[in-house]
């Protein structure tokens, strides 16, 4: 039996897959180390490729760009930072700087160091220091998610809520229920007023609005999930095949048993115990 | 068999094991699957309209891509990439590709490797892939300000001005439309905020199905061109694009499953009705 590497990674999906589904019969240790290696692969996979995009080429590339010639003075002693690191690192601090295109940037010494403290997060001493890039981060997507929440889901919305009523008898009813449903569901969210009298009874069709919105959340949601059991099933079908060694019928097998040995361990476990 | 028995076999069936269901459901998914029963697929008007845009672009326009998704929901929108690449190919519509998510980058590379080849379209020339940056809405807001200074080198490292199909681009506006594939965050929401809203550039996106709730208002009030929802938003495009992939051959198994779901819905509200029926009687 031939193992390539396309091989072995077909049946290394089969078992995290099948490891995956098997707490739908109940937790045990099959899905514990499929969960375990999801978040330390994803982690360890998100900080590796944020630094190769962003770090290296686009903070490193800036401060320190590849030169050619000589170089004298404060450059120099600049530079010689650089050859330090890459004493350590040849791969990321490579000879004669960094060639990614960019001019030499200084001012990106502030985004450097304001992501030194944010490590210093793991010293008790120095961990106020993280306070500051932690103030930076939360003022800078506080000031860019209110520029576009208002302006594409404040004002646009309020501009394509003005809806045409005389474009045919269907255009007509779809706006008037989306008139009124807009405005009932705001009513709803309007809660300086006690819902009761008038005021309830149109708060309460927007209640019906927000039921009808919250099942077709769920009817989608549903249709999600099975696509996401189809994709799955795809590849454990595709990897039944001979090519790979009829790899989900033997795990399959594999998982089975051992849970099904498990269990019978666990039931005459109790048994015992309750004699 | 009389009444009361009915009833009271209807309620022990209402109590039926979860486990049991998750089988049933696996067992309704995958014989369609194994077993294609080739039911008709017809585009809604979203699909339609996201088709539409893309149609209407002429050769030489610039197509801008950006996936934003991972394996998670690769069934569900990488068909509909997939689709899309089909359909811009076929146009001789030049495509560039950007990933908001680090993993966006592995299914753009599998889309483009799968389906260039096909039409003998160059890389430099007729697509490229300029990979993905880290940064969220920043990133949408920087490449419709200036895309240069985000990106200085493309996934392979080569440098943006040494690609052909690069002259001339410097922001978002040198784009003719952009194509959103979106599971989450940062995705389509980011890119009508930061990108499409403040720029006038059209757009149209392909959403999972569970994000499709929160985009349709964009869609109504005109912010986007279509929308192309979860796996059957696929399955449509591809019938629109002629081009028969993942989304068509999983849409009887959807189906199936559906109907399966809504039977299990009423049956279990049925049995509730029951239930509670015969417990107010008891006091």
């Amino acid at each position: 039996m031939l193992f390539t590497t396309e091989i072995i990674g077909a049946w290394f999906a089969v078992f995290l897959t099948l490891a995956i589904f098997s707490f739908l019969y109940k937790d045990n240790p099959f899905y514990k180390a499929a969960e375990h290696l999801f978040v330390g692969v994803s982690a360890g996979y998100w900080a590796s490729t944020f630094f190769w995009t962003q770090i290296q080429p686009n903070l490193f590339g800036r401060l320190w760009p590849k030169v050619d010639g000589e170089m004298g003075g404060l450059r120099a002693a600049w530079y010689g930072i650089y050859d330090f690191f890459g004493w350590f690192h040849s791969g990321i601090f490579p000879d004669g700087g960094i060639d990614k295109g960019h001019e030499m940037n200084l001012v990106y010494m502030v985004p450097f160091i304001l992501g030194v403290f944010m490590l210093f997060r793991l010293s008790r001493k120095l961990g106020w220091l993280a306070r500051w890039s932690m103030a930076y981060v939360v003022g800078l997507a506080a000031g860019l998610r209110l520029y576009g929440f208002l302006n594409s889901n404040i004002l646009a919305q309020v501009r394509g809520s003005a809806l045409p009523l005389f474009d045919g008898w269907g255009t007509a009813i779809n706006s008037i229920l989306i008139i009124i449903g807009t405005l009932t569901g705001l009513f709803y969210f309007f809660f300086s007023k006690e819902h009761t009298g008038m005021f309830g009874k149109i708060s309460r069709v927007g209640i019906w609005f927000l039921m009808i919105s919250f099942g077709a959340a769920f009817g989608f949601a549903v249709m999600g999930r099975i696509s996401l059991l189809i994709g799955r099933f795809y590849d454990l079908i595709q990897f039944s095949g001979p090519e790979y060694h009829h790899a989900t019928y033997w795990l399959l097998a594999l998982i089975v048993i051992i849970l099904g040995v498990q269990a019978f361990r666990e039931r005459g476990r109790h048994q015992t115990e309750s004699a | 068999m009389d009444k009361n028995k009915f009833i009271n076999i209807l309620i022990k069936l209402g109590k039926v094991d979860r486990r049991v269901i998750f089988l049933l459901i696996a067992i309704v998914v995958l014989i369609p699957l194994i077993k294609p029963l080739g039911l008709p697929i017809r585009a809604t008007e979203t699909t339609q309209r996201s088709f539409n845009a893309v149609d209407a672009l002429q050769a030489g326009d610039r197509l801008l891509m950006s996936f934003e998704y991972g394996p998670s929901t690769k069934p569900e929108i990488h068909p509909m990439s997939e689709a899309v690449l089909h359909h811009a190919f076929l146009k001789g519509i030049k495509v560039y590709v950007v990933c908001l998510w680090p993993d966006g980058q592995f299914m753009a590379i599998d889309a483009l490797n799968a389906i260039a080849p096909q039409y003998n379209s160059v890389y430099g020339k007729d697509y490229v892939l300029l990979g993905f940056r880290p940064g969220n809405e920043a990133v949408v807001k920087g490449i419709a300000s200036n895309l240069r200074k985000l990106y200085t080198v493309d996934y392979q490292n080569t440098l943006v001005d040494s690609i052909p199909m690069m002259e001339g681009v410097y922001n978002l506006k040198d784009f003719d439309l952009v194509f959103s594939f979106s599971a989450g965050y940062p995705g389509t929401v980011e890119w009508v905020q930061y990108g499409s809203d403040p720029t006038g550039v059209p757009m149209t996106t392909g959403t999972a199905s569970i994000q499709v709730n929160e985009i349709i208002p964009y869609e109504n009030a005109g912010q986007l061109r279509g929308v192309i929802a979860g796996m059957p938003g696929a399955a449509e495009y591809e019938a629109l694009v002629g081009k028969r992939g993942l989304g068509t051959s999983g849409m009887d198994a959807q189906s199936i499953a559906h109907l399966v779901i809504v039977l299990f819905i009423i049956f279990g509200n049925i049995t509730y009705f029951l239930e509670r029926k015969r417990s107010q009687k008891k006091y």
